[in-house]
Order: structure tokens, then C-alpha cells, then sequence
């Protein structure tokens, strides 16, 4: 019996483009990146992304267990996606969910692209992303929390991977769709580049998108990708300059 | 054509050069022959070539590195040793050849040992050894840990920094490759200082006058 | 966590046995001495309350959430009340994915077994229609970073979070339909039962062991105590004690409570 009932809103979209968050077509939600935020992890990221939180942290490239699953010439990657019972207004079951195991597949085969595998043969690196608060777009919040994890435990990589949603309400493709647009929107495509490269490694869709809004849809969602590579350089790049700073 | 300065910050695939200049460490070249780093790192620039100086990362052994290793299992002729690596020791009990002190091998597991790799294969078969002089148990003291990455930071230029950590806490200290560290101080107190140091130098590593920093960091802590 | 295999060697087992037999932990600290206790500032989850909180390097993220159902059939005058935690894999290298373990699940047990001994939530004021439909208060712990002593920090995280809750109202319409009202209502604390764990190293009592500590230790035992000072939960885990060993840990916890009890009131 649930606390919280949604209510689909009366408009998803005005004419002049005005969204339900009072964002235009083309604005982002704000977006904060940390990363060393944990001790115990090998790499670790921190990303408030709209109202999601998402922790994300790496441990490797160390030993397998079990060692059947080994690869002798490179290092396996497994990645894990999860959401916590407290992460959405009504209380979530513990546990994966099918939808949970999809995004852990799709979020590996995200990142493995980048990742230098050959240099590592017969270790596994792991990757767990930990959704906290959960506000439409966790998957792509989640590999741009990945990427930095892995950055910062050191693993080699041909580049970061930037990640960001595009969605299609009536006749509008907007960028970063929030909650609302999720949910009842009419198309929605996360996708996820190597910026440095240009190479996409996740592209998903649903509802619905002509050949001219899908070319359109991946226009901005290049454009947003690039500003978040920016933000993900500066939060990796942060610690060593605020240690500058204090230091001199 | 140089896109960075040297010993500048870089994240992975970050361009750093192109063109004249040949590829160092931890970089590498893309379709375009853009020569890009591939960790997050120091850019270290040498007359004709470019390389990364990795801020981070997992120990991966190499043939003569000196380690720290802790006796995981005790199997026939084997004693595995765990390095802190994504690859296990092994560790042969030299029966058959000469000169071998086999009481060194009276390992039990747990035990801290102090070894040199004698060969690593790359993927899965990495062979250590003990029988030179000054490897084996280690006695007494304790086991710190620092970043496998930042072992050169610690040690730094002819020892110098070293040097710094062990006059200033009186300990004596043993630095391995694979970022352990094995001291042992005169009272808990010096064991603190240290722990603080090697969090300074892992944190300011890349910023220079270091060592000027360590000291005064060492006594201020031992000096209450 | 005593089982956890931490990679213990024989050098950290004599080290600090050798400092504890003279009174000095490897962190300087006294033995009955906190680590430093943090409550981060910041909305992390959509929880009614939260709260994430270091205790030293371990950090613990608990979040509240409630929920409308039927009571359990032997209470039905009473709210539900669920604990769970999670020993993430984020947390540590010994941590792997999948359901609880008994290690986590006896976590969970303890907190909640300090929470209802002492009444902390008077789950008799959960109640809408009496055996038909009440409030359920899920307490979800999350361990984010594993240096010791999770016991504690989850059983403040969890005080904090509770303290911190707000539910909706909930009004019960004449045709049965339940109205969920946009007045909230906060979840107070009736009292602050506080766990404290201690560790036997040789013949010494340590409180707030780090996990090194926990390693080497003989012996383990976390207590809680609530603001009366009254003992309302023990649980030893691995070891044994001796009588007056239990008697002594149980007369510093009582002296420990109000240091503690107070950075749970500041939090919520």
C-alpha cells in the first residue's frame, strides 16, 4: 500500500519549450562530480546529478575468485548496478531486479571498451555503481561515476566514457530527461561516448523517434556528453590542484 | 607538437603530443598518431620522448623488484605469499640447490617476508625468492602502506626522502616495490608520524619542495 | 566481521598486542577512546530520514522509509518495524555482492534489538485501524566503507535517521479509502539506546576497535544502553570473558552513553 501515489503532470511541455522543471529544451540539471570519496575502494566517485546520488567505486585489477572465471590473455570486467531500498519515494526490495541485472550488463559494456584489458591478464576488475537517490538518468550518472572510479584507482584507459540521456516530448528532443519526461515522455535514449575518440559505447532507446529526431537526439546528446567530459576532467584533475593551492 | 607541460596533470586519453616525439610509458597512439596518455598521471618529458608517471595504481611485479610479501598458504613444495597484487607469489622451497639456508623456509602462514621477484611471466606464474642475504622473515616492527605508484616519491632521489622518514622518527624502514612498508619505530608515536608523513607524500606528491614539508611535518608531530 | 578474512600477517597481531599489554592503540588513542564521529551534511537518498556518518574511516549511509500495511498477527496493536543492512561490496575487498550474510545479518539484529528493547519508537502510535492497517518503518543500513566497528556506527546512523523522520499523515475515510494527507507527522525518539562494542586483546578491554584491531582481537562483545543507563541488549560475538570483564565493559558503556547520546541529539 503505497505512501506515495504519482501524478502525471497536466502538461509535460509547453509550446515555447518550457519543461516541467522549467528547464528549455537544451539545459542541463545541475551537476556535481567528487571522486576518492571512499577509503577501502581501490578508485571511487561521488555524482549529485539533478536529485540522483550515485556512488560508484572500482577494486582492481586484482586476483579472480573463482579462478575458473579467469582470463589468462586480459583482465575480466564485471560491473554491478544497484539501487538502494531508500533510493526511490516508495521503498525498494533489496536485491537485483531484472531491470537491475540489464543496467549491470549494459554499464559494463559501456566502460570495457575503454579499459586497456591486455594489460592486465588473469585479474578482474570490478565496478559497482550504487545508486542512493534516484532521479531519472541513474545509468548514465552511474558510468559517468564509473569512469572516474576507474581513472582514479589507476587503471589504464584509452579515455574517459561521458554519458548523458536524450528524450523526445511531442515534438521536442530534450536534453537530461528528469523525472517526469522518464516517465511519461515519449522517447527516451541514454548513450554514452568516448569523447576523446568519438566512439559510442552504450546506446539505448525506447518510444519512439523518426529518422530526422533520432539524428537530432544524438546531435545534442553529443553536445551534452562534451560538457559533461568537462566536468569529469576537472573533478579528476580537483585534488591536485586544491593540494597546489594549499601547498604554495 | 606538444599539447601539455611538463609534469602536468593528465586523465586517460588525454592528447599530449604529436608528431617528432616518441612514446614513452603508460601513453599510447591513436589512429591519427595523437600520442595519449593512458592513466591519470604526471607528464614526464624527456628530450625526445614522452612518458606518463602514473599518480595511481595496482602493483604489477617486475623481474628483480624487492617486496613485501604475507605467507597465504603453505602447499608441498609451494608457499604461496600475497603481494598485494592482482598476482599471487610462489615461493619454491629450494631443496636441491646449494647454499640454500632452508631454515629461512620455515614459513608459517602470516608470516611477513622480504623477498626479491625472480620471475613473472606477465599473466599468472610470478616466482619469488629469498635466499639472498637480507630476504627473508621479517622480525618485529610493523607494515605500513602507501600506493604502489608512489614508492619512487617515498624513497625519492638517491634516497633522499627515505632518509628524512628514518633520521627524523629514528625508525629503520624498508621500502618495497609492491607499496608496503616495513618499520619499525622506537614507540607507537614515531609509527603515527610515519603513517601521516606517507599520506602527505601520497597526497603531494606532485607538488615539489616535498621533502622540506616532511621534515617539518616529522617534527611537529614528534615534538609534542 | 571476526571471520572476515582481512589479511592479517603475524607482524600486526604481535605489534599491537605487544602496544595494547601497555595500555597504546596504533592510533594513539586511549582504550575507551572514540574515533572521531562525523554526520555529513546533504539530502543522499529519498529516505523520510537519513543520515551518513563516519565514525573514524568507517561510513555508514542509513535511510528510514515507511510504508502502509497489516500488522503481524500476534501484534496487531502494534506498527511493524523491519531492520535490514547491507555489507556493500563498495566497502571493503572482502565484501562480495549478493543477499546478507550472517555477518550482516547479525548486524541488523543488533541494532534492532537495542531499538525494540529500549522502546525507542512507540510503535503503539503506528497504528491507523487496529489488526487491519498500520505504519512499517523499514530501517535500511548501508555500509559504505568497512575500518571497524559497524555496530555502532550504524546503531547512531540508525538513531539519527529515526529521529530525523517525518511520515505522512494518514486519514482513514468513512467509504474505507485511506487519504495519505500532505501534513507529515516526525517519528520521535523515545529514548537513545546506544550500542558499544568492545574488543578483548590479551587482558585488555578496547572500545571502538578499527578493523585491524577486530583482527587480532580474542574476543568481541557489542552492549547497548539507553538513557537510564539500563543494559537493553548484549550480544558477545566470538571469545570468551570473564565475569568481571563483562561487569567493567558494561560500567564504561554507561559512562560513554551521554558523550554519544549527545551527538545524536545535535544530528537530528
Amino acid at each position: 500500500m503505497p505512501l506515495y501515489v504519482e501524478r502525471r503532470p497536466e502538461r509535460l511541455i509547453t509550446e515555447e519549450g518550457i519543461r516541467t522543471d522549467g528547464r528549455l529544451p537544451h539545459e542541463m540539471r545541475p551537476i556535481k562530480m567528487m571522486v576518492g570519496v571512499l577509503e577501502k575502494a581501490d578508485g571511487s566517485a561521488f555524482v549529485e546529478w539533478g536529485g540522483n546520488r550515485i556512488l560508484a567505486a572500482v577494486f582492481g585489477p586484482r586476483e579472480v575468485h573463482p579462478k575458473h572465471m579467469v582470463l589468462p590473455d586480459r583482465a575480466l570486467v564485471r560491473a554491478r548496478y544497484n539501487m538502494a531500498p531508500f533510493s526511490t519515494p516508495e521503498r525498494r526490495r533489496p536485491g537485483p531486479d531484472r531491470r537491475s541485472i540489464e543496467l549491470s550488463k549494459v554499464i559494463r559494456e559501456a566502460l570495457k571498451p575503454a579499459i586497456f584489458v591486455e594489460n592486465y591478464p588473469g585479474s578482474v576488475i570490478d565496478i559497482f555503481v550504487e545508486v542512493l537517490r534516484s532521479d531519472a538518468g541513474t545509468r548514465v550518472a552511474g558510468i559517468n561515476a564509473a569512469s572516474l572510479a576507474l581513472a582514479s584507482a589507476g587503471v589504464a584507459m584509452r579515455g574517459l566514457v561521458s554519458a548523458c540521456s536524450v528524450g523526445r516530448v511531442g515534438s521536442f528532443i530534450v536534453v537530461d530527461p528528469n523525472h517526469d519526461e522518464d516517465m511519461w515522455g515519449d522517447s527516451d535514449m541514454p548513450l554514452a561516448m568516448m569523447m576523446e575518440s568519438e566512439e559510442i559505447t552504450l546506446l539505448q532507446a525506447d518510444g519512439t523517434l523518426s529518422e530526422e529526431e533520432f539524428k537530432e537526439a544524438l546531435n545534442l546528446g553529443r553536445k551534452a556528453i562534451r560538457f559533461v567530459y568537462e566536468v569529469q576532467k576537472e573533478a579528476l584533475k580537483r585534488p591536485y590542484y586544491l593540494v597546489e593551492r594549499r601547498v604554495i | 607538437m606538444l599539447f601539455v607541460r611538463d609534469r602536468e596533470v593528465v586523465i586517460p586519453g588525454q592528447p599530449l603530443a604529436k608528431g617528432k616525439i616518441k612514446p614513452g610509458k603508460d601513453v599510447y597512439i591513436d589512429e591519427s598518431g595523437m600520442i595519449r596518455s593512458k592513466k591519470l598521471g604526471l607528464v614526464n618529458l624527456k628530450e625526445d620522448e614522452i612518458s606518463i608517471v602514473p599518480l595511481v595504481g595496482a602493483y604489477i611485479p617486475k623481474e628483480e623488484d624487492l617486496v613485501i610479501g604475507i605467507v597465504s598458504k603453505i602447499s608441498g613444495n609451494t608457499i604461496l605469499v600475497d603481494i598485494r597484487s592482482p598476482y599471487q607469489g610462489a615461493l619454491p622451497v629450494q631443496r636441491r640447490a646449494e647454499k640454500v639456508d632452508l631454515k629461512k623456509y620455515d614459513l608459517k602462514i602470516g608470516d611477513v617476508i622480504l623477498a626479491k621477484v625472480r620471475s613473472f611471466d606477465g599473466a599468472s606464474s610470478l616466482i619469488l625468492t629469498i635466499d639472498a642475504e637480507g630476504l627473508g622473515k621479517l622480525e618485529g616492527g610493523y607494515l605500513l602502506e602507501v600506493d604502489p605508484a608512489k614508492v619512487p616519491r617515498v624513497i625519492g632521489k638517491r634516497q633522499s626522502m627515505l632518509s628524512i622518514l628514518k633520521e627524523g622518527t629514528k625508525s629503520e624502514i624498508i621500502v618495497a616495490n609492491n607499496g608496503r612498508i616495513w618499520v619499525k619505530p622506537p614507540s607507537v608515536k614515531e609509527l603515527i608520524a610515519l603513517e601521516k608523513a606517507l599520506r602527505k607524500i601520497e597526497e603531494e606528491s606532485h607538488v615539489s619542495g616535498l621533502s622540506d614539508r616532511i621534515s617539518s611535518l616529522l617534527s611537529q608531530e614528534l615534538s609534542r | 566481521m571476526f571471520d572476515q578474512e582481512i589479511l592479517t600477517h603475524n607482524l600486526m597481531k604481535d605489534y599491537i598486542r605487544d602496544l595494547v599489554e601497555k595500555g597504546q592503540r596504533i592510533d594513539g588513542r586511549g582504550l575507551y577512546e572514540y574515533r572521531p564521529i562525523e554526520v555529513l551534511d546533504g539530502t543522499f537518498t529519498k529516505a523520510e530520514g537519513e543520515a551518513w556518518l563516519k565514525l573514524g574511516e568507517t561510513q555508514v549511509l542509513v535511510g528510514v522509509k515507511a510504508d502502509l500495511g497489516e500488522p503481524f498477527p500476534d501484534t496487531p496493536d502494534k506498527g511493524v518495524f523491519v531492520s535490514n543492512a547491507e555489507l556493500l561490496p563498495v566497502a571493503s575487498p572482502t565484501f562480495e555482492p549478493g543477499p546478507p550474510d550472517e555477518g550482516a545479518i547479525e548486524l541488523a539484529r543488533i541494532v534492532d534489538r537495542a531499538i525494540r528493547s529500549a522502546d525507542a519508537i512507540d510503535l503503539g502510535s503506528l497504528v491507523i485501524l487496529p489488526g487491519k492497517l498500520v505504519y512499517m518503518i523499514f530501517l535500511d543500513m548501508y555500509v559504505l566503507d568497512y575500518d571497524g566497528n559497524l555496530e555502532d556506527s550504524l546503531t547512531l546512523a540508525s538513531l539519527i535517521a529515526l529521529g530525523r523522520s517525518e511520515i505522512p499523515e494518514v486519514e482513514l475515510k468513512g467509504d474505507g479509502e485511506i487519504e495519505v494527507k500532505e501534513r507529515k507527522r516526525k517519528l520521535e525518539l523515545k529514548d537513545i539506546p546506544i550500542n558499544f562494542s568492545f574488543v578483548k586483546i590479551g587482558s585488555k578491554i578496547l572500545l571502538d576497535p578499527t578493523i585491524e584491531e577486530e583482527s587480532v582481537s580474542d574476543a568481541s562483545i557489542t552492549v547497548a544502553i539507553n538513557k537510564d543507563g539500563k543494559v537493553c541488549s548484549i550480544q558477545k560475538k566470538h571469545g570468551t570473558f570473564k565475569m568481571e570483564e563483562i561487569l567493567n565493559i558494561v560500567s564504561v558503556a554507561k559512562s560513554k552513553w551521554p558523550e554519544l547520546a549527545r551527538v545524536v541529539r545535535e544530528a537530528i
